[in-house]
């Protein structure tokens, strides 16, 4: 039992340095690191948002508000298609989360009512009997379009935290309709919960071409009914060449008008009529598809409202070749040029678009159409320095409870034995740090508590080989048999004891969230690991301890 | 060099569980008390459990006057408001009761949205059944300018809501509920309104109230699933009295935990459920140090009543058993004194845990066993020749 192969010895003592490399870069000075393969970089312990500070907003959508809006918006097409199609209907009406429905004048009229409602949506379930027409959104189409709403919802966040100027937000979906935003270091928040209330604001301009503009050349007089408007590419160059400007320009309050930053700054800009041909409100739909001739070009098409669609129609049919800006907020995203006018409602935006560009440009396009209102139901700040007193508070535990055991463990099981589990213990803390660091997990305030258990849980094991070695001593064993019975007889007590907390700390995990997570995770680690260093580690050391003194007599 | 100390150096004939009933009459009694104690007083739920608002705030110069505070913040119309120092006497931590979403909100969002958007702006409740709020603005307004205002009191405007022309009222759809998550925010601003001049608010936290009746239920869920699945788990590796016997030790100390709770009124906070968790799957180590000397016993010592066997273990691994809990002992007591205000509740809860897990090993876990009527000739004939083989 206590004969340790030389290929295990290798073994431990490799895995033992695999656990200090992948340590070694949260102790390691950046300048040094910098040189360093990224992935080696990256091997590092985040810091939660209760130790770093930041804001942590759970954001629930309101995906009801979403549907009947939709459902008030398939009623108004329904009674415009049937009108068209001299349909006679008594009533068309919402039910609220559930469907619209037509009530014909006459039965006889069904077939054509319905061939009416295919013309504007074929994709809708059709339901009711007699002069009654129940319409609802299939669960598929549910389905996706919940995940679009999330997804778009997610997309303006990520674009309303960016402008903040902080670094990495997560932004991640959460169940059916959630949202978890967590940006770290940010000091006021009330600015990016304004943020997060504001919706963006989509209209469609004629871009004016009699006004001439080359390069950065601006012109100084433009006619009254026009205004300059940076492009989202320019604005993106900008931000790229010239940070400090196109931070100051995000910081400016009240806000710069377009025209403005055009003017100061010189990002590339257009100049556009200042008329609003449609707003976002008016724009039902827009997604990123496929040319149906030509080799498939990846295209954007959308769909108007009919209010929106024969304004649309009126604009494009008097300005053929000439290009429409599409602006959002006070940018704009896109400026296609009108190949014919526009007429039935839908229309298309052709280019040389990647498929991820027509993407990107159709969720523009849909975030000023239909934002779900998010309302924060959980919220959790932490200043910067609130964050370093916990840092200081838990290391400071840390460090302390280290000592105290440690020393326990001297006291108790003399210089050598205790000496031996103490090395264990610190092996386990460097294998907890290397095991978060390749996880990537994060390091909470909780989590230092649970970092704290586990070194006191981590010398139980030992505690159970060293007591039971006394046990096999007293019963009059020899030196090298009651070390080598102990390890085998307590092993079976190791393993039950850390499955049982081992398994508080995995359902902990489950059900946990955020800083109790944390916890969990250090706590389980801890106890994974310390199976390794407490048994196997400290067995290697005590064979080689062994083969080296040859003892006769245990000092334990 | 030193001598490694030893607990005991004598052979150890403890009668542990000659007091046995007397243990289980005050085992009983302090469990009974302890739920008495949930149930009347109750637990002091913290914000994640409750919902509410935390915030923590540090007097800009000098110490955080308390009587201050609370009659500046009773007066926001935010309902219940508790006080206490935490830490250090500079700083305070507000709590403030979860919000019903109520008139009283509606008036408090007048408030923040004269403070922050401008002076004319006037914020009233919807029909009555609905959460709906009606926005007037001091004079018609272009869409940007409506969208900018309205946000700054928590609001998101959607197009179709917003006024055209010269009206200059909009109507902001909300659920009652939705409205109750929103005077959550409504509280937030009108504190940091209220005390932000003199305070430096070093953290905020909300919980609004479908999150805390989420995390209430998944808490409670928690807690069972553990306390199951630790006992399968002895099941498996045991006879099922041991699983019975652990399992009850495991409420024992569950329970007289919740019990410190409310008689030292600690915050319990998702933190606490946390020490609540780990006491449940810690405690059960001591115990499953002693069963695992108990069947080992079990086999050896056929002839020995069920009493003196249990005694016989537990003499055996006694100093085993404190030992374990003294190195997480002394760990915890680096935690109480050291680990901070945020910790203090999870400290102090498993330093009870360790104690109260060592005494439910023996007294409640292995005391358990002899009114289970576990005996050693119930073991299956298999153990037997096993044994004999292995002789």
């Amino acid at each position: 039992m206590l004969n340790v192969q030389r290929w295990q010895t290798l073994v431990i003592v490799g895995f033992t340095a695999l656990a200090v490399l992948f340590a070694l870069p949260n102790v390691l000075p950046n300048a040094l690191l910098s040189h360093l393969p990224s992935w080696y970089q990256q091997s590092r312990v985040n810091l939660g948002l209760d130790l770093r500070g930041g804001a942590h907003f759970l954001l629930e959508a309101d995906l009801r508000a979403v549907l009947n809006e939709r459902l008030t918006n398939l009623s108004d097409s329904v009674r415009a298609e049937l009108r068209k199609q001299q349909v006679g209907f008594k009533d068309v009406t919402v039910e609220a989360g559930r469907a619209v429905v037509v009530v014909l004048r006459e039965e006889a009229q069904r077939a054509k009512a319905l061939e009416a409602i295919r013309s504007i949506d074929s994709s809708l379930a059709v339901s009711g009997t007699g002069d009654t027409i129940r319409l609802a959104y299939s669960e598929q189409d549910l389905f996706r379009r919940k995940k679009e709403v999330i997804d778009q919802s997610i997309e303006i966040l990520r674009r309303r935290v960016d402008e903040t100027g902080t670094i990495e937000p997560t932004i991640v979906r959460q169940g059916d309709d959630r949202i978890l935003l967590q940006v770290p270091g940010i000091k006021d928040t009330t600015d990016l919960k304004r943020k997060i209330n504001q919706t963006a604001k989509l209209t469609f301009h004629l871009v004016n071409e009699d006004v001439a503009l080359t390069g950065q050349n601006v012109p100084t007089n433009l006619p009254p009914t026009t205004t300059l408007v940076p492009t989202r590419e320019g604005m993106q160059q900008l931000r790229a060449t010239n940070l400090k400007a196109w931070e100051d320009i995000q910081a400016a309050n009240p806000r710069l008008a377009p025209e403005q930053i055009c003017r100061r700054y010189q990002p590339q800009c257009l100049p556009v009529l200042k008329r609003v041909i449609v707003g976002g409100e008016d724009l039902d739909d827009a997604k990123a598809t496929f040319e149906q001739q030509q080799g498939g070009r990846p295209i954007i098409s959308f769909t108007f409202n009919s209010a929106g669609g024969r304004a649309f129609c009126a604009a494009t049919r008097a300005n053929v070749g000439k290009r429409l800006a599409i602006q959002l907020d006070n940018e704009i995203i896109s400026a296609p040029v009108v190949q014919s006018a526009i007429c039935g409602g839908s229309g298309i935006i052709t280019g040389s678009f990647t498929t991820q560009q027509t993407q990107e440009q159709a969720l523009l396009l849909r975030s000023g159409a239909l934002p779900a209102t998010l309302t924060i139901i959980e919220e959790r700040t932490v200043g910067a320095d609130l964050g370093a007193d916990a840092i200081r508070d838990g290391t400071v535990a840390a460090i302390v409870g280290t000592l105290l055991v440690a020393l326990f463990m001297f006291v108790a099981y003399g210089p050598l034995f205790g000496g031996f589990a103490n090395l264990a213990m610190l092996v386990n803390l460097l294998l907890v740090f290397a095991g978060m660091s390749v996880l990537g997990a994060s390091l909470t305030l909780p989590g230092i508590a649970g970092l704290v258990l586990t070194v006191g849980m981590a010398v139980d094991s030992n505690v159970l080989i060293y007591e039971r070695v006394r046990e096999e001593k007293a019963l009059g064993r020899s030196a090298f048999s009651s070390l080598a019975t102990g390890y085998e007889r307590a092993m079976s007590a190791i393993i039950d004891a850390n499955l049982t907390t081992l398994i508080a700390g995995v359902l902990l995990f489950g059900f946990g969230s955020g800083p109790i997570r944390g916890f969990a995770t250090t706590l389980s680690l801890g106890l994974v690991t310390s199976m390794f260093s407490s048994t196997i580690f400290t067995r290697m050391l005590l064979a080689l301890w062994v083969r080296w003194r040859r003892p006769t007599e245990l000092v334990i | 060099m030193w001598k490694p100390v030893r607990l005991f150096t004598f052979k150890r004939k403890f009668d542990f569980l000659g007091p046995r009933r007397t243990a289980l009459i005050l085992s009983t009694l302090v469990n009974i008390i302890a739920l008495a104690g949930v149930f009347t007083i109750g637990l002091n739920f913290g914000i994640d459990f409750k919902g509410g608002i935390a915030i923590q705030a540090k007097a800009k110069q000098g110490v955080a006057n308390l009587e201050q505070l609370r009659s500046t913040i009773g007066a926001l119309g935010v309902g219940e408001v508790s006080l206490q120092e935490f830490g250090d006497p500079s700083t305070a931590l507000i709590r403030v009761q979860r919000q019903d979403g109520g008139a009283q909100c509606v008036a408090g969002a007048q408030r923040v949205m004269l403070k922050r958007a401008g002076p004319g702006w006037q914020v009233k409740p919807g029909p009555a059944g609905t959460g709906d709020v009606e926005l007037t603005a001091p004079s018609a307004l272009d869409a940007g300018n409506w969208r900018d205002a309205v946000s700054r009191v928590g609001l998101t405007v959607q197009e179709r809501q917003l006024p055209r022309g010269t009206v200059n009222t909009a109507r902001i759809d909300m659920s009652p509920e939705q409205r109750a998550e929103w005077c959550q925010q409504v509280a937030i601003k009108l504190v940091e309104d209220a005390i932000g001049g003199g305070y430096e608010l070093r953290g905020t936290e909300s919980v609004g109230p479908k999150i805390g009746e989420e995390l209430m239920q998944s808490g409670i869920l928690a807690v069972i699933a553990t306390m199951a699945a630790i006992a399968i788990y002895v099941w498996f590796r045991f006879e099922w009295q041991f699983a019975v016997g652990a399992l009850i030790a495991m409420l024992h100390d569950v329970i007289s935990t919740l019990g410190v709770f409310v008689v030292l009124q600690l915050d319990f906070s998702l933190t606490a459920l946390a020490a609540v968790l780990t006491i449940a799957g810690y405690s059960i180590n001591d115990t499953v140090v002693i069963f695992d000397r108990v069947r080992e016993n079990m086999r050896r010592y056929k002839k020995l009543s069920l009493v003196d066997l249990l005694n016989q273990s537990i003499n055996e691994t006694l100093s085993r058993t404190l030992m374990t809990s003294g190195t997480v002992f002394v760990a915890v007591v680096a935690l109480v004194l050291f680990g901070g205000p945020v910790l203090y509740s999870f400290s102090v809860a498993m330093l009870w845990g360790v104690i109260v897990g060592t005494y439910s090993s023996i007294w409640v876990a292995c005391a358990g066993l002899v009114y289970l009527n576990l005996r050693p000739e119930q073991l299956r004939p298999d153990d037997d020749k096993a044994e004999k083989a292995k002789a």
